[in-house]
């Protein structure tokens, strides 16, 4: 019962996976118990997505955004980041209300008001340096977290990064709720919402250009690293653990933040 | 279930207390006092406009005094320590130490500026006390530092830091894990690795 959304998204994209980790044998329990812990049954497709990916992001994704933060300046981009979190703004107050937290919510909605009016447009974080109510991160896959749905086995998604059927569904959900969605059809908001998602995705690649830098120089396995990392920060943004700062929007499968330097905050 | 844990961590703290003295590990005053100290010198280290050569022998001596190397290490390789030779133990423990430092030196540029300060909250887990900090560098967003700090004979150490929800030393057993694995559960491919690893970075470094 508990699986189920997952397991169905599982089986609509099984056709897809061709290899198989091999299972350890029963006899072996230490590395059994591991092979549970690392919840990746189909890591071979996941290597084999991680190496596409790479090549992606080697050829495009990171010069694009090396060549963003040398050719823009920081204000100009700290703009840009505002107002992309700040239409991020809409789904995570849903969010925020599906997992019935009232406060985070009216934090949320006070800053998409503010932000929005005199903030020009999400530009200025007025009420994150102003008033001091910081943004945080919430998603359709954390939502599915706190309703009890397990996360499934992992995922690795070119270009979208690391995930599983649960935050991948999420992460669906979070643009089909996206409110430009619903503005309707034509030319302009094709345009607003490719120009939109191609800013997201430089956006958070210039974000994530150091810690992925480092990742790269210090692991051995940069998969293996990655795929602990992810696992670990989700179940800290589940339980709402995290500053709620960095890293945002996809490309990383990291999780959409609001996308802003927010002050680290506890429960 | 929560008076049931408080009880049972009574007795397990009464039993401990007329064992060893685990207790005094589990001293939050002590640990954040302890994590003060050491994130002042670290600081001060890594701020210095001495040459990277020094630097990195400061903080290298620093790391040594303040960090359950040994034990860390081993929590790392996890399973697979014991299915290392004695000799693969040794250097594998010489080679963690190594890389833990190299690692760090070669961010060097990054740290410059750093601040920290003492978090809210400090924990006590069953045997660790987690000790929060924020650390803020120039443009870049805080972020919230935990370290673990058990007791080791006696003394307070950091036994792992934990970046924003992320264990570093859970990150790092799943990475080295992996590289055994992909070997065919050779340890020494895990210690081949770890050993181009250092050569890269002292090559990066110019040393």
């Amino acid at each position: 019962m508990r699986f189920k959304p997952s397991i169905l998204l599982l089986a609509a994209l099984l056709p897809a996976f061709g290899a198989c980790a091999t299972r350890p044998p029963a006899d072996d329990p230490e590395s059994l118990a591991e092979f549970r812990q690392t919840n990746d049954p189909i890591e071979p497709f996941n290597r084999g997505s991680y190496a596409v990916h790479q090549a992606i992001d080697r050829n495009v994704l990171a010069p694009v955004a090396r060549a963003y933060r040398d050719g823009v300046p920081e204000p100009v981009r700290l703009g840009v980041r505002n107002a992309l979190a700040n239409l991020r703004t809409p789904v995570i107050l849903a969010n925020d209300i599906l997992q019935g937290e009232p406060r985070r919510a009216g934090d949320t909605l006070g800053r998409f008001v503010v932000n929005s009016t005199l903030g020009v447009g999400g530009i200025f974080d007025v009420a994150g340096n102003r008033l001091g109510v910081r943004g945080h991160t919430e998603d359709f896959g954390q939502t599915f977290a706190r309703w009890g749905i397990g996360e499934g086995p992992y995922l690795f998604i070119p270009v979208i990064g690391p995930s599983n059927p649960r935050d991948l569904t999420g992460f669906g959900l979070g643009i089909a709720a996206d409110p430009l969605i619903w503005l309707g059809q034509g030319t302009t908001v094709d345009v607003l919402t490719y120009s939109r998602t191609g800013a997201t995705v430089v956006d958070t690649r210039e974000e994530l250009l150091d810690p992925i830098d480092a990742v790269e120089r210090s692991s051995l396995d940069s998969y293996a690293t990655l795929r602990s990392a992810y696992r670990q920060r989700r179940r800290a943004e589940i339980e709402n653990r995290t500053g709620g700062g960095t890293p945002s929007g996809f490309g990383t499968g990291f999780g959409v933040g609001p996308g802003e330097p927010s002050a680290p905050s506890r429960r | 279930m929560a008076p049931r844990r408080l009880l049972l961590g009574t007795v397990l703290a009464l039993a401990a207390t007329t064992g060893r003295a685990r207790a005094q590990g589990a001293d939050p005053t002590r640990a954040t006092q302890f994590i003060q100290a050491t994130g002042q010198e670290l600081v001060s280290a890594l701020n210095s406009n001495a040459p990277v050569a020094q630097r990195r022998q400061q903080v290298a001596a620093i790391l040594r005094r303040a960090v359950d190397v040994e034990g860390v290490g081993r929590f790392i390789l996890g399973r697979w320590w014991r299915q290392a030779s004695a000799a693969e133990q040794q250097e594998y423990t010489r080679l963690f130490e190594e890389t833990l430092i190299r690692n760090l030196s070669a961010r060097f540029g990054e740290y410059q500026g750093v601040r920290f300060s003492l978090g809210r909250a400090q924990q006590r887990t069953e045997d660790d006390v987690l000790v929060n900090t924020v650390i803020e560098r120039p443009n870049i967003a805080p972020f919230a530092l935990d370290w673990r700090v058990g007791d080791i004979n006696g003394q307070p150490r950091v036994v792992d830091v934990i970046a924003e929800g992320t264990s570093l030393r859970l990150t790092q057993r799943s990475e080295y894990s992996a590289v055994i694995q992909r070997n065919n559960g050779q340890v020494s491919a895990l210690l081949a690795a770890m050993r181009n690893q250092i050569q890269q970075l002292a090559a990066r470094e110019g040393h």
